[in-house]
């Protein structure tokens, strides 16, 4: 039981990572980032592209890369968007991961490619009650440090305040003469490289392939919506929670349809329970 | 101090404002009427510049023309707005200082004239009352150190203690030189700040006078 | 006088279109004067390297060699394939094949991963009365309930593949077995093959956990924390993923040290290309059934040859099929001098077949089942492995007779 729950937070780590990426650019920007999952899946890729031996390279380079490019991104092409309708984003970002998509499969083919499990990570850690692979173990540090990191920053900092008050309320935060544009690009960046490091990540125990991100950047909206639109604690605590109840699921119930639509039976609940997600907030009329 | 001349704007389809114009002085109360649905939201809005708005607003002869919200914020424009502008993710305390220009009153003024504010400083902003959230959102304007409030129906839904202290914070800045351009509903609470009145129906503003019929009348006092 | 001369054309037309016309070419009875291949797959997804743009070189080659072969004597001059992705959905794989046989004038429907998108293409085949020659799929229904005239069934299917590893892996002393399983049809169908096999040969399947299809978080380790732990404990651990999830599969039963546990591995559906995006070393010493393998001898490394020279890559079992499929397609059309669906139907069923993929190969008339022989290969090391893409032992030929079930009275031709 143990295990499984410990499990369900190694999984859990990797939503999380996305959602919190997602959750800080939708918060900020209101853009819907359908091209998450196509990061996840570039980080993975720069993870490979660096090689094996380079992990603990690539854990710093891909994300700041990403990171770097989502920037740029932002400043060329998603900043055009942020009068129009919502469809607009939906299609550029949506567009965005199929070109993503087709550059990777057209260097890299569509098979999975191998990574190894990095060097010292390859053993297993004894908790006494059972034993668990150490890289798992390593994901999950790493996703609560980067978690804890991001509670921090926003929550006792100057720079968390700002990004808070334009996540919640960007044109309030305005009249009350935040510069909410200035923040837009840097966050944009700083969410797209979480995605990125939890695709680097993700190499040495996933299946390395182009469509790696678009399954699951699915699952992370459903999470996202559950923990509340915008709501950053919200994203995260729903994905530990969705991460535990799968694990759960796939051990103890005979059927892999409840597992599999779990997350959107979980979804529908929460939405009809209260729209605005578990920790959203009604998003106050103009 | 701010001057709006020939502002119009509009909704959707429709059109609120056509040829607006009203100017409010250092020191000055000016109190805006209308019936609900009028555009006296909109009309702040777009002095805010959160509204496209066509005309000429002006601050201490700046012309606002082309700047954004938090430009005007920091020339000196103070939002008060109607639904009191609490943030769920921030403290009373993080909701002071989050405006980066902190020219007005000391943090210790504010507490000594909002003790409440003080008790509760750890709070969540919407987690305030009704009252208190109003008293912060007149707080962080004062503490912005801004020359012209915008005030939204500030006593909308308040007790008359409450709408009195109200009263009493707006002549206080009233002291300090400071404008205040007030929307606002209620009448008698109107008559014991404002110095001037405007009527704003079909898209126009005409100043008027509390003593005058049509004024009450029009809306049903 | 014009309008006669105009009558008399659409009257030709019609009689063409209706197929029993004169046929004004020199070169044989062939519909549109040309034999169209379709080759319908899923081009970019998870199945796309095992078969995919690939299957497309490989009838390619078919093609060339069949011109070769016969040069001025071709019944067949005109030869063209046409590709379409089905991108592994029932739907999109309907509408494909009909367009397939319908506009492009499609003769014969070549591959096919994906069962259920695999079966619709069967419905399609027997209602446009075209042939259709499934490679990819592995479902037992193609030859079972869902049979039909058109549809011939022709590298592998699960029971092929539970009968040769099931049984081996069992006999070989591992009696216990805990199976996980994609939950679609595939799934279903390999589980339940894998454990008639498996208790047929004096096993026991000691718990079988259906995994969420597709799998969006491409993580399994719920049923590897749950294998060393499951009571009784299992000497092998049966997958039956196939593609990308394989690969996760495995990566993760290496992160979780199951070998080392006691638990075993056995694949139920591997392909080459799978090995290859592993490495070796992540499947060493693991058992499967292949229908074909590449390096087993002589000709068919003459034939992996050209193939690696057209695409860079060696064939998986499922590119050899769809080029023996071609190839025994062209030889039938030149056998009979025409492309007629029924004619050809006719004249395969029941014949003896020998190419470079199938060995001792046979199509059989009660339900198109093309039997031949299959292998057990057992994945090398990479100290072992001598050359590129070499990356299997093949440990044993499985005799056509014995690789594959007895003809089902489900099937009604």
């Amino acid at each position: 039981m143990l295990q499984h729950v410990f499990n369900g937070l190694v999984g859990g780590s990797f939503l999380a990572l996305v959602a919190l990426g997602l959750a800080v650019i939708f918060g900020m920007l209101r853009v819907v980032n359908f091209a998450h999952g196509a990061i996840y899946m570039l980080g993975a890729f720069g993870a490979l592209a660096l090689t094996g031996e380079a992990f603990w390279a690539a854990l710093v380079v891909v994300p700041v890369g990403l990171g770097l490019l989502g920037m740029v991104l932002e400043r060329t092409v998603v900043n055009r968007l942020a009068r129009l309708d919502p469809l607009y984003n939906f299609l550029l970002t949506f567009g965005l991961t199929l070109v993503l998509q087709d550059l990777v499969k057209w260097r890299y083919g569509v098979q999975s490619s191998p990574y190894p499990t990095p060097a010292g990570l390859g053993g297993s850690v004894d908790f006494g009650l059972f034993d668990f692979p150490a890289y798992r173990v390593f994901v999950l540090v790493v996703a609560a440090i980067v978690c804890f990191g991001v509670w921090f920053l926003l929550s006792r900092t100057r720079l968390g305040l700002i990004v808070r008050a334009c996540t919640e309320r960007p044109e309030l935060s305005a009249a009350l003469g935040v510069n909410v544009g200035r923040w837009v690009t840097p966050v944009f960046g700083f969410g797209v490289a979480l995605a990125g490091l939890a695709g680097v990540l993700a190499a040495p125990m996933r299946a390395v392939h182009p469509l790696m991100g678009a399954d699951l950047i699915i699952v992370v909206f459903a999470v996202v919506v559950i923990g509340g639109l915008g709501s950053i604690f919200g994203s995260v605590a729903a994905a530990f929670a969705i991460g535990v109840l799968q694990a759960l699921s796939e051990a103890y119930l005979d059927s892999a349809l409840v597992s599999q639509i779990l997350v959107y039976v979980v979804m529908a609940a929460v939405l009809l329970w209260r729209p605005s997600g578990l920790f959203g907030r009604e998003e106050s009329p103009a | 101090m701010l001057h709006i001349e020939e502002l119009s704007a509009s909704y959707g389809e429709a059109k609120v404002l056509t040829s607006a114009g009203l100017s409010v002085a250092q020191g000055e109360v000016a109190t805006l009427c209308g019936r609900n649905g009028a555009g006296k939201t909109t009309l702040l809005r777009c002095v805010m510049g959160l509204h496209p708005g066509s005309g000429k607003v002006s601050l201490n002869g700046t012309d606002l023309r082309g700047r954004k919200p938090f430009e005007r914020a920091r020339l000196g424009l103070g939002w008060v707005p109607d639904d009191r502008g609490a943030y769920a993710t921030l403290t009373v305390a993080e909701s002071l200082a989050l405006p980066p220009m902190r020219s007005g009153w000391s943090l210790e003024q504010i507490y000594e004239a909002f003790p409440n504010l003080y008790a509760r400083r750890g709070s969540m902003s919407t987690k305030l009352s009704g009252g208190e959230q109003q008293m912060l959102a007149l707080a962080r304007a004062l503490r912005m150190g801004s020359r012209v409030l915008l005030c939204d129906e500030p006593t909308e839904g308040l007790s008359p203690l409450l709408v009195q202290r109200v009263g009493e914070i707006l002549r206080q800045a009233k002291q300090q030189g400071i404008a205040v351009l007030l929307v606002e509903q209620n009448l008698h609470f109107a008559a014991e700040v404002a110095d001037s009145y405007y009527l704003l129906a079909s898209g126009r503003v005409q100043q008027t006078s509390p003593a005058d019929k049509d004024l009450l009348t029009y809306l049903g006092v | 006088m014009r309008k006669i001369a105009l009558l008399c054309g659409v009257a030709l037309v019609a009689a063409g279109c209706g197929g029993g016309g004169p046929s004004t070419s020199g070169g044989g009875k062939l519909s549109d004067d040309k034999v169209v291949f379709g080759v319908l797959n899923d081009q970019s997804g998870v199945y796309a390297q095992l078969s995919g743009k690939n299957s497309i070189k490989a009838v390619e080659l078919a093609i060339a060699d069949y011109k070769a072969k016969y040069g001025d004597k071709a019944v067949a001059k005109n030869i063209v394939v046409e590709a379409a992705d089905h991108q592994n959905k029932p739907d999109v794989a309907n509408a494909k094949a009909a367009e397939l046989y319908d506009r492009k004038a499609v003769d014969a429907i070549l591959d096919v991963p994906t069962s259920s998108a695999a079966l619709k293409v069967a419905d399609v085949a027997k209602e446009k009365k075209k042939l259709y020659f499934n490679i990819t799929a592995a479902t037992m229904d193609l030859t079972g309930k869902s049979c039909n005239k058109y549809t011939f069934h022709y590298a592998y299917d699960t029971y092929m593949l539970a009968n040769g590893t099931g049984k081996t892996v069992t006999d070989q002393g591992a009696k216990s077995w805990y199976l996980v399983y994609p939950d679609y049809l595939f799934g279903q169908d390999m589980t339940a093959s894998f454990e008639a096999a498996v208790t047929k040969a004096g096993g026991k399947v000691v718990a079988k956990d259906p995994a969420p299809f597709p799998n969006a978080s491409g993580d399994f380790s719920t049923y590897l924390l749950k294998a060393p732990n499951l009571n009784p404990k299992p000497d092998v651990l049966g997958t039956m993923q196939a593609g990308a999830e394989l690969v996760a599969l495995v990566k993760q039963y290496n992160e979780f040290k199951l070998r080392e546990k006691g638990v075993g591995l056995a694949v139920g559906l591997m392909f080459l290309t799978d090995i290859h995006s592993l490495t070796p070393d992540a499947l060493a010493g693991t058992t499967y059934t292949d229908a074909w393998y590449w390096n087993y001898d002589l000709r068919n490394r003459e034939f992996a040859d050209r193939f690696f020279q057209a695409t860079g890559t060696r064939p998986t079992f499922a590119h050899a099929a769809n080029y023996s499929a071609a190839l025994q397609y062209l030889e039938a059309v030149q056998a009979n001098g025409t492309d007629d669906a029924d004619t050809i139907v006719k004249y395969l069923e029941g014949r003896t077949v020998e190419d470079v993929f199938l060995r001792s190969g046979k199509i059989r008339a009660e339900d198109h089942r093309v039997v031949h022989d299959a292998y057990l290969a057992k994945v090398r090391s990479s100290k072992e492995v001598k050359e590129p893409w070499d990356y299997v032992d093949v440990l044993k030929t499985i005799p056509a007779a014995d690789a594959f079930r007895a003809p089902s009275a489900d099937c009604k031709l």
